[in-house]
């Protein structure tokens, strides 16, 4: 089970590196911020649609809170900054691997102290490593070039 | 450039706000609701961004292909929302890591038709041996 749900989370890298790759030749044209628009407005059509003709899903008792819904906010906000940041000496491979640096900090802080109404999780000293190597990788991959 | 280094690192922070409150709308939504919300108000908050840089580009010349991106990012973020409350926050971000820079290392071979440069296959290996580790321990 948590295999297949671990399987699925790499299949959202790969979805997530088609976006970068189609996305990078709109921005080429049109420039990152409305690149993202177009895309952000494309998505929300699709997603739409991936809603209706799929199950509902019941929604559980209670109040959902209104920050619940604002996710895309921050996520939009990345776009703009990062603009800024790989037009810095940082260039685009330095901005990347500081992103996923910052990911990965993020996280285990957040499964820590159980932020933004998550549930706390021990990180384990596997997890730990495991995080290590996968994030060490990932800069060697992204600084390594092409 | 210390500026731009919090920069970067605030980014990648953000990215983990935006994920984990998306998954949370997906425990009381489902995962394709929190997709809607997550792209409905982006668009909004970039049109607003779009407004005061008062930019408009010419998109005559763009070829469709461009913006399949919505539709692998309308999945991208349905699936996500999915696995970050299972997973939590810190698997999670290594695992999409893992899927993101392993695809594009392939993609960059076939759309180059040319191996990788050692330093990426070094970092290739250590992210398949951090992948395996949780495995060796059963």
């Amino acid at each position: 089970m948590r295999l297949t749900t671990g399987l699925l989370a790499m299949a959202a890298g790969v979805l997530l590196t088609l976006m970068t790759l189609t996305n990078a030749v709109l921005a080429q044209h049109t420039g990152a911020v409305f690149a993202s628009w177009a895309a952000h407005g494309i998505g929300a059509v699709v997603a739409l649609l991936l809603l209706l003709v799929t199950p509902r899903t019941a929604t559980p008792e209670g109040r959902t809170p209104l920050w619940y819904y604002l996710g895309g906010i921050p996520g939009a906000l990345v776009v703009v900054l990062s603009a800024i940041a790989v037009n810095s000496e940082l260039a685009l491979s330095g901005t990347i691997a500081l992103m996923l640096t910052g990911q990965v900090i993020f996280g285990a802080v957040s499964d820590h102290l159980g932020l933004l109404d998550t549930p706390r999780r021990p990180i384990t000293g596997t997890d730990l490593a495991v995080a290590g190597c996968v994030l060490s990788g990932a800069v060697l991959i992204v600084l390594g070039g092409a | 450039m210390l500026f731009f280094v919090v920069l970067a690192l605030s980014n990648g922070l953000l990215i983990g706000v935006s994920r984990t409150i998306n998954g949370r709308l997906s425990t009381r939504r489902g995962a394709f609701a929190a997709s809607v919300w997550n792209h409905v108000v982006g668009l909004a908050f970039l049109s607003v961004v779009l407004l005061v840089m008062r930019v408009w580009p010419d998109v005559t010349r763009v070829p469709v292909a461009a913006y399949a991106g919505g539709v692998f990012g309308a999945l991208f973020v349905a699936v996500n929302s999915y696995v970050f409350p299972r997973l939590g926050a810190m698997s999670a971000a290594v695992l999409v890591i893992a899927g993101q820079v392993l695809s594009a290392v392939v993609i960059d071979c076939v759309r180059q038709a040319a191996l990788p440069s050692p330093l990426r296959l070094a970092g290739v290996a250590l992210v398949l041996a951090g992948l395996c580790l949780p495995l060796l321990r059963k």
